[in-house]
């Protein structure tokens, strides 16, 4: 999947609100949504926060994020089969996931890595770039 | 008798169903206990039916997400309940919904984007029994007055402190005709008689506590914010606390958890009035 890079201005642009979503839906305090805090490790949220968090989105930005994108996104161009082997992700699958989510300490993507655990990495601006590219699949 | 479809079933009929769009009814029993939360049980439900049919009954909706609960009006012995749900958007992962349920043509409930996270149906109840429901239900109906009560919640090791916080433990019976029906191959405490016992705690603190203790008698007005974050087994001790965030003389406004030994079941926002002013 070929995709335009996402700038740092792009992202500090939508942090803010977004980081205000994740403390609503968390229930957490403001400060401690950094652009850099794993949702589940470091701000003890579940799979039903995902949920809300999606939801809230959505209607925060007025955009459209559909069901599992986000996986589907982290995996990209690569087959399942290739993203991983047995549930865990092959070594071709975590390079993918360095590469596209930037923004985690590479430290946290190591092998063995789950893929069901995938969520696990996802910051609070892995959800910024949600948005934005939901922002520019909606302006086509 | 089993209690399936009869002892935590909150829809009669189904009487209309177009677009996202759904109305059906459910008649309030004389003499059994239906506390208000149970009028958004009711809505949920039947947002639940339309949302499991549209998926085939493959998956169903497990408690979830309420972003407010607005109660207007309490339910009275013998009433029937006249109910709408409106379907935002339904799949294998979730329903969205808004509904509201009415008592006479007045508007009793209200229940704003909801979110019922969508879970496989075999582990919860027969999907060829649950068809079969609900066409009975957009049939002639399921038999009125079936529902035989659900009771009061037990709160205990009550801990005040008034003015600012209460705290119980809630003893979740390890067995109760709800269960056989909320659900059949796997039952789960239900999330709306959890707000139910948070409500109740609110009501009491708020009475506790000056300058409400002087308004007379309280109720809920608002449930708000409200997330279920995991399934409550029968026999369960919950830790259940509620926290005075402001107070005046028209109205509280709590911050209400339970916790099931360091889990965090579920999490709401509840407001408390004198009656009346709701």
């Amino acid at each position: 999947m070929s995709e335009q890079a996402i700038s740092q201005a792009e992202i500090d642009a939508v942090f803010p609100k977004v980081a205000q979503i994740v403390s609503d839906a968390l229930g957490c305090e403001l400060d401690e949504v950094t652009p850099k805090a794993s949702l589940i490790q470091d701000l003890d949220a579940e799979s039903i926060d995902f949920l809300d968090l999606v939801f809230r989105l959505e209607k925060g930005f007025g955009v459209k994020i559909p069901r599992g994108k986000i996986v589907e996104d982290a995996r990209g161009p690569l087959p399942e089969a290739e993203f991983e082997s047995k549930g865990i992700v092959t070594e071709a699958g975590l390079a993918r996931l360095r590469d596209f989510l930037s923004e985690v300490p590479a430290d946290r993507i190591k092998t063995p890595l789950k893929a069901s655990e995938v969520p696990r990495l996802f910051t609070t601006e892995t959800f910024c770039k949600v948005v934005i590219r939901a922002q520019r699949a909606a302006q086509g | 008798m089993s209690g399936r479809f009869r002892s935590f079933s909150f829809v009669d009929r189904i009487t209309r169903r177009e677009g996202g769009r759904v109305e059906g009814h459910f008649g309030v029993p004389l003499g059994a206990h239906f506390p208000a939360s149970l009028m958004a049980e009711a809505v949920g439900q039947l947002a639940a039916w339309s949302a499991m049919a549209q998926l085939d009954f493959a998956h169903r909706p497990v408690a979830g997400l309420a972003n407010a609960v607005h109660y207007h009006a309490l339910p009275q012995p013998g009433c029937t309940l006249q109910l709408q749900a409106d379907i935002e958007r339904c799949d294998a992962e979730a329903v969205a919904y808004s509904g509201k349920a009415f008592v006479d043509g007045r508007l009793a409930l209200e229940l704003q984007d909801s979110v019922g996270p969508m879970l496989p149906m075999d582990e919860f109840d027969d999907p060829h029994a649950l068809r079969a429901d609900f066409h009975t239900l957009l049939g002639a109906g399921a038999a009125p007055g079936r529902f035989g009560g659900v009771p009061e919640p037990v709160l205990q090791d009550l801990q005040a402190v008034p003015g600012e916080r209460l705290s119980a433990v809630l003893q979740v019976p390890e067995a109760a005709p709800y269960f056989e029906d909320h659900f059949p191959r796997r039952p789960v405490f239900p999330g709306t008689l959890l707000m139910d016992a948070l409500a109740t705690l609110s009501l009491q603190l708020a009475q506790q506590s000056a300058p409400l203790a002087a308004a007379g008698p309280l109720v809920t007005q608002k449930v708000s914010q409200v997330k279920i974050r995991s399934f409550t087994a029968p026999g369960a001790q919950l830790q259940l606390e509620v926290v005075l965030q402001d107070i005046d003389a028209q109205r509280a406004r709590l911050k209400v958890s339970a916790r099931n030994d360091d889990k965090t079941v579920a999490t709401a926002r509840i407001e408390i009035t004198p009656r009346g002013a709701a």
